[in-house]
C-alpha cells in the first residue's frame, strides 16, 4: 500500500472540507479522485502532503506516517500543483533543474533526469524559454516536469489538465499512463470525468468533502440502477406518448427537453430495440437515435441528485 | 543544497526587472536629480565678479591711491570686480547694453553712475564708500599726526581678528548631504521588496511555487535563508553601487571612515530586508497592499528623517525624540552622517545599536511567522 488515508478530517471555521475520509492507494494504480469543484480533491491532497492541518484522521505514505519533516518520504513523492508553480524569471531548462535539485543532490544524475524530464513532457525545443512566452498546455506540460523529473514513486497531479488544449490534455493523459506504465504510483484529481474514466484504474467520487463511491469505473458503474441511456431527437412528442414509453418494460425513467428525449433504462435487457419499435409504431418523427452506457455523471448524478459539472 | 538554491535564487533576482528598477535605477536617478536640484544651490551661492568701469580720464590717473585700490580689488581668482577703463561714452554704452552694473567717475567726490539698484550696485557702492572713509580718515590722521602715518597704513590692513573658528568635527556642517544619506536609508529600504518576496516564495499559503518547495525534501527555514542570502547579496550590491555613484560621480563626501560607510551600508541592507518580510509576514493580505505598506511605511520614515525637508529632521529630534529613534530611516541616515561630520563614534554607535535592534525585531516577527510548517489554509 503506498498511500493510506484514515477518517481525515478538515473543518474551516462551520465548513467540512473533508469528512471522514478513508482511502488507500496501492503501488502501480492510477487513483482517481473525482468531484466537482469545491468537494475537497484539493484539500485532501494538501493534507495528504502535510501542507494543510486536519483536524483529526492518519496519514501514512509508503507505510510511515506523513510529516512535514519526512524528508526521506517526500523525497520519492512528486507533485503536481492545480496552479501553475515555476519561476517566470527561470528558463525551462532551470526551472525543471532547479526543483529536480532539491529531490537529487548528484550534479550528473540531476542533469540525466532533466534531460529525460524535458523528452518525456515534449519540450525539447523550448528549453531556453521561458514560462511567459509558453503556452497554457506548454506551460502546464513544464509544471509537470518540475513534478516528476526527479522520478518519483508516487506522483500527485491536482488537476492538472485545466485550462489546457485538448492537444496539450492528450499529451498530458497519455504522460500520465506512461509514467504509471514506468513503475510509478499516480493519484490523479480532476472535475473530468472523462480523463478520470480514461487513465484511472480506481476512482474515489468526492462530494461536499465526503467519499460517496470508490471502485473502478465498472464497479462504479454497477452501482446504479441505470443500464443504458438512449437519446432521440424527435419532434411532437406529446405527454401521452411518455406516460406510454414510461409503461414500457426496464424504463427507469423518461424526460422529453429542447426536442430531446432521454430515456433510461435498468439493469437486465437492453431496450433500445423495445423504444425504436415504439416510436415506428407511433410515426414518430425523429432525427438521431443513440444509446450509450451509464458514465460517471450519470454515478454521481444518481448518487448525489446533481450533475457532476454543477 | 546552499550553493544550488543561491545561485537559482541570484538567477531569478537578477532577472527580476520591476524589482531591480525600483530598488537600484530608482535611487540613482533620484540621486542624480537631487544632485541637479542642489548644485544649483551651490552655483546659486558662488560670487561672481562685478562687470563695472572706470571712466579713465585725468583724475583717474591723477588719484593714483584709488586707482590701485580699484586694481587690487579687480585682480585675481577672488577678484570683486571685472573692470573696464574706458570713455565716458563706451561707459554709457556698456551701461544701456547691460553689460557692466554700472561705472565710476573719479571727481571730487567720486561718483557712481548704475542704472538700477540691486545686491551687485550696493557691492560697488560699498566699495567707493570704505575707500573714502578710510583714504578720509587717513588724510585726517597725517594732517594731525604725520609720523603716524605708517601705522595706520599697517592698522588698514591689517584687520585683527578676535575669534578664532576650531573644528570638533571630520567635516563641515552639511545638510544637503543629509538628503542624499536619507536616499540611501530609503534604497535600504526598498530591499523590502526582496524580503516580501522571499517570504512569498517559502509561505505555502501565498504562493504555488512555495507550495512545491514546501512538498520537497528540504527545510523550510534552511531553504529560506539560502534563499535570502542570495536576496541580501543583491541588495547590498546595489546599495554600494549607488554608494560608489554618489562618491565617485557625484563627487559627495562620505568622511574618511570608509570600512564603517560599509557595515552602515550592510547594517542598512539586512534591515531593509528583514522590514520587507516581515511585514509580508503579518500582513496576510494580497502582494499590492503589501507594496503599498512597505514602499508607504519607508517614505513616511524618509519624511521623518528629512529626506523631503531636513529641518523636519531637527524638529522631530528637539521636540520628539523618541520619534527619531523608532524610525530606522532616520537612525541609518544618522548613521551616515554621524561618520561624516563627528571625529568620534558615540553616536554612530547609538544608531547601529538601536539598528541591530530593529532586525532582532523583525527576524523574530518573521520567524513566529513562517517557522509553522503546516497551514490553516492554502
Amino acid at each position: 500500500m503506498i498511500v493510506r488515508v484514515k477518517n481525515l478530517v478538515k473543518r474551516y471555521g462551520d465548513l467540512v472540507a473533508l469528512d471522514h475520509l478513508s482511502l488507500t492507494v496501492n503501488e502501480g494504480e492510477i487513483f482517481g479522485l473525482l468531484g466537482p469543484n469545491g468537494s475537497g480533491k484539493t484539500t485532501a491532497i494538501n493534507c495528504i502532503l502535510s501542507l494543510l492541518k486536519y483536524d483529526k484522521g492518519e496519514v501514512e505514505i509508503f507505510g510511515r506516517p506523513m510529516a512535514p519533516d519526512a524528508y526521506d518520504i517526500k523525497r520519492d513523492i512528486g507533485i503536481v500543483m492545480q496552479n501553475v508553480a515555476v519561476y517566470n524569471e527561470l528558463t525551462v531548462y532551470g526551472n525543471i533543474d532547479y526543483f529536480c535539485g532539491l529531490y537529487i543532490k548528484d550534479k550528473n544524475e540531476r542533469k540525466r533526469l532533466v534531460e529525460e524530464a524535458i523528452d518525456f513532457v515534449g519540450l525539447r525545443d523550448f528549453t531556453k524559454f521561458y514560462p511567459k512566452k509558453l503556452s497554457g498546455g506548454l506551460l502546464r506540460r513544464l509544471n509537470i516536469a518540475c513534478g516528476i523529473a526527479h522520478k518519483p514513486k508516487l506522483i500527485i497531479l491536482d488537476e492538472p489538465t485545466v485550462a489546457v488544449d485538448p492537444q496539450s490534455r492528450n499529451r498530458i493523459l497519455e504522460g500520465i499512463m506512461e509514467l504509471n506504465r514506468q513503475g510509478a504510483t499516480v493519484i490523479y484529481t480532476s472535475h473530468y470525468m472523462e480523463e478520470v474514466e480514461r487513465i484511472c484504474t480506481r476512482i474515489m467520487i468526492l462530494d461536499k468533502g465526503r467519499a460517496i463511491a470508490t471502485g473502478t469505473k465498472d464497479e462504479l458503474k454497477a452501482m446504479i440502477t441505470m443500464n443504458e441511456k438512449i437519446t432521440v431527437e424527435s419532434f411532437g412528442i406529446t405527454d401521452e406518448h411518455i406516460s406510454e414509453i414510461r409503461k414500457l418494460p426496464n424504463i427507469i425513467s423518461v424526460e422529453y427537453k429542447d426536442n430531446l428525449l432521454v430515456i433510461k433504462s435498468g439493469k437486465g435487457k437492453n431496450s433500445f430495440e423495445t423504444v425504436l419499435d415504439f416510436i415506428r409504431k407511433n410515426e414518430i418523427r425523429f432525427g438521431k437515435i443513440y444509446s450509450e452506457l451509464p458514465t460517471l455523471n450519470d454515478v454521481f448524478l444518481e448518487i448525489t441528485g446533481k450533475e457532476l459539472r454543477d | 543544497m546552499f550553493v544550488h538554491i543561491f545561485a537559482y535564487r541570484l538567477k531569478c533576482l537578477m532577472r527580476d526587472w520591476e524589482t531591480i528598477l525600483w530598488t537600484m535605477v530608482f535611487p540613482l536617478v533620484l540621486g542624480t536629480f537631487f544632485y541637479m536640484a542642489f548644485s544649483n544651490l551651490y552655483t546659486n551661492e558662488i560670487f561672481n565678479p562685478i562687470n563695472i568701469a572706470v571712466i579713465n580720464d585725468e583724475q583717474y590717473a591723477k588719484n593714483k591711491s584709488f586707482r590701485e585700490a580699484l586694481e587690487e580689488v579687480s585682480t585675481g581668482d577672488e577678484r570683486l570686480f571685472n573692470l573696464s577703463e574706458t570713455t565716458i561714452d563706451e561707459a554709457n554704452e556698456l551701461l544701456n547694453e547691460n553689460l557692466i552694473d554700472g561705472y565710476i567717475v573719479v571727481e571730487m567726490p567720486i561718483k557712481l553712475v548704475v542704472n538700477n539698484s540691486g545686491i551687485n550696485q550696493s557691492i560697488v557702492k560699498s566699495f567707493i564708500d570704505n575707500y573714502i572713509h578710510a583714504s578720509s580718515a587717513v588724510e585726517t590722521i597725517l594732517s594731525i599726526e604725520p609720523e603716524q602715518i605708517q601705522k595706520i597704513i599697517d592698522d588698514i590692513g591689517n584687520r585683527e581678528t578676535y575669534v578664532s573658528e576650531k573644528k570638533s568635527t571630520g567635516g563641515e556642517p552639511n545638510t544637503i548631504l543629509l538628503y542624499f544619506y536619507t536616499l540611501i536609508a530609503m534604497t535600504c529600504f526598498y530591499g523590502g521588496f526582496f524580503g516580501m518576496r522571499e517570504i512569498n516564495d517559502i509561505q505555502a499559503d501565498i504562493s504555488s511555487v512555495a507550495a512545491r518547495v514546501n512538498a520537497a525534501p528540504v527545510h523550510k527555514i534552511k531553504a529560506f535563508l539560502f534563499s535570502a542570502a542570495a536576496s541580501v547579496l543583491i541588495q547590498l550590491v546595489e546599495v554600494l553601487v549607488l554608494i560608489s555613484y554618489l562618491v565617485f560621480m557625484l563627487k559627495l563626501d562620505f568622511g574618511s571612515k570608509t570600512g564603517f560607510v560599509l557595515l552602515t551600508a550592510f547594517i542598512g541592507t539586512i534591515t531593509g530586508f528583514s522590514f520587507g518580510a516581515f511585514i509580508s509576514a503579518v500582513v496576510k493580505k494580497s502582494e499590492g497592499i503589501k507594496v503599498a505598506v512597505i514602499v508607504g511605511v519607508t517614505m513616511i520614515c524618509c519624511f521623518f528623517a528629512g529626506m523631503m525637508q531636513h529641518e523636519i529632521k531637527y524638529i522631530i529630534s528637539r521636540k520628539a525624540p523618541v520619534l527619531s529613534y523608532v524610525n530606522p530611516l532616520n537612525l541609518l541616515t544618522d548613521s551616515f552622517y554621524s561618520l561624516y561630520y563627528y571625529d568620534t563614534f558615540s553616536r554612530y554607535f547609538k544608531n547601529i545599536i538601536l539598528l541591530t535592534v530593529f532586525i532582532a525585531v523583525f527576524c523574530s516577527g518573521t520567524y513566529l511567522m513562517i517557522r509553522r510548517r503546516k497551514y490553516a489554509s492554502i
